[in-house]
């Protein structure tokens, strides 16, 4: 079972460097883009979850070029790197993959809002989980509606973030 | 792992998978017993990406600019009669002022008052911000380098961002007065009622231990009341925007989701605050002359 869910549909070998970097580099890269300081009023607090729509786009279509080594290392960088709580975006994307992973050959070669619709599916639980691990890190009742607004916004930018890693994919690997 | 085959892979990375989701919660949990723990690797992390995120932060900061300057464009006509008339009011407040810095020296020097300390500071400019819901806080390319300390205040010609929590040595975080964990000693200047700026992660922080809540009225100027040694008094805050159920809401004077950059202002006051003991270990112990640094 654990062998079938990798090999269907089969992934195609990519033996270019460059190509097997793509998906650690655009994650890490998505790491980075969230804590840059936009200049926009209110925009930090509602900055969309890049490195979530990175890790489901990749665990469909090339789950054995993000493995979850490099999940662990950009969540825990990204969560360094912006002051929340350690560990908490370490933990996300790596649930994100065990929770897309099953999943994967439903996904593949699926229209795109098929491939969205599940995607909205897994922000809605994440970000509740995220609402849910903060209040319990801070022992209070935090204030839903931002968490709302920013799964909202990374619903909305999923289409061009999955368009970039899809054209970026087919640059580099070639079909597939 | 490259040697194996790409079956041993898949099964590695499945037993693999587990494991680290258990070891993230672990971290989670130790981080937040031990919220020291990580520190180190905080700060080595901050200033090991910090030329990336100076370098990727460029271009968003010259775009704040250029729509800054946009916006100046459009709003000349009315700003340039708003600043006359406002310079003429100052010109009345500038004389006010004169008079009252003569009267103020001559008081001094009856009470023979210790003259405050020079205070130095240093320009740095904001590279990254915590992205989501949750924390309140920017990262700034100054550190141990440029002769910044934990404990020194952040703020803009407008008034204070925020208290430098974590120093490397080329990167600084700053925890803004709106985070969840800020809290700030302040007065209400028009009646010298003493109360804490409790940030929680809203825009506008609240007013909390007043001692009585009708002390204070909306458009009233909220200052550091110099309490606990941290911040000197005087230093602006933000105005009494609402008073909710909860208490008074302040308006920040700084617009927090905006800063480019920011002031670090060493009072020479930061010393009074704990230090953990890495970070003890590198903060500047001598006291040099006033500084001005531009990155």
């Amino acid at each position: 079972m654990a062998l079938k869910v990798f090999s269907i549909p089969a992934l195609p070998r990519v033996n270019n460097g460059a190509a097997r970097m793509l998906p650690v580099a655009t994650t890490l890269f998505a790491a980075l883009i969230s804590v840059l300081p936009v200049q926009i009023p209110g925009y930090a607090a509602l900055t969309p979850v890049f490195t979530l729509m990175a890790a489901y786009h990749w665990t469909i279509y090339r789950p054995d070029l993000l493995p979850p080594l490099a999940l662990f290392a950009i969540g825990l960088t990204e969560d360094l790197l912006a002051g929340s709580p350690i560990g908490v975006n370490a933990l996300l994307l790596l649930l994100t993959r065990s929770a897309v992973l099953g999943y994967r050959r439903y996904f593949v070669n699926r229209t795109f809002p098929f491939v969205w619709t599940g995607f909205t599916l897994l922000t809605v639980a994440a970000m509740f989980g995220l609402w849910v691990l903060h209040c319990l890190l801070d022992l209070s009742l935090l204030d839903f509606r931002n968490t709302v607004i920013r799964g909202a916004l990374t619903i909305a930018i999923f289409p061009l973030a999955s368009f970039l890693l899809g054209r970026a994919q087919r640059a580099v690997m070639g079909a597939g | 792992m490259i040697l194996l085959s790409p079956q041993m892979r898949t099964a590695v990375q499945r037993t693999l998978l587990p494991i680290l989701v258990l070891l993230s919660a672990a971290i989670v949990v130790l981080g937040k017993a031990d919220q020291l723990l990580f520190d180190s690797v905080r700060t080595a992390v901050s200033d090991t990406a910090a030329p990336v995120l100076d370098t990727l932060s460029r271009p968003l900061t010259a775009a704040g600019n250029v729509i800054d300057r946009v916006q100046m464009i459009i709003t000349t006509y009315q700003e340039n009669a708003r600043l006359e008339a406002e310079n003429q009011r100052l010109l009345q407040w500038q004389q006010t002022a004169l008079n009252l810095a003569a009267d103020n020296q001559r008081l001094r020097g009856l009470l023979k008052a210790v003259p405050d300390a020079a205070v130095s500071f240093v320009t740095a400019r904001v590279i990254a911000n915590s992205g989501g819901a949750f924390v309140r806080m920017i990262l700034i390319n100054a550190g141990t380098e440029d002769h910044i300390a934990r404990g020194q205040a952040a703020v803009t010609g407008e008034g204070l961002v925020g208290r430098l929590t974590e120093v490397g040595d080329r990167a600084a975080r700053v925890l803004l007065i709106t985070d969840l964990n800020s809290r700030i000693p302040v007065t209400v200047e028009s009646s010298h009622v003493n109360a804490v700026l409790a940030g929680d992660n809203s825009e506008r922080p609240r007013l909390l231990y007043l001692p009585a809540p009708d002390g204070v009225k909306v458009g009233d100027r909220i200052v550091t009341s110099g309490e606990g040694g941290v911040f000197p008094p005087g230093l602006p805050v933000g105005v009494v925007g609402s008073l909710d159920a909860a208490g008074p809401r302040v308006e920040p004077y700084v617009e927090l989701s905006q800063i480019g950059y920011v002031l670090v202002v060493d009072y020479g006051l930061s010393r009074s605050l704990p230090q953990p003991p890495q970070v003890m270990a590198r903060s500047r112990t001598d006291a040099s002359p006033p500084a001005r640094t531009m990155r």
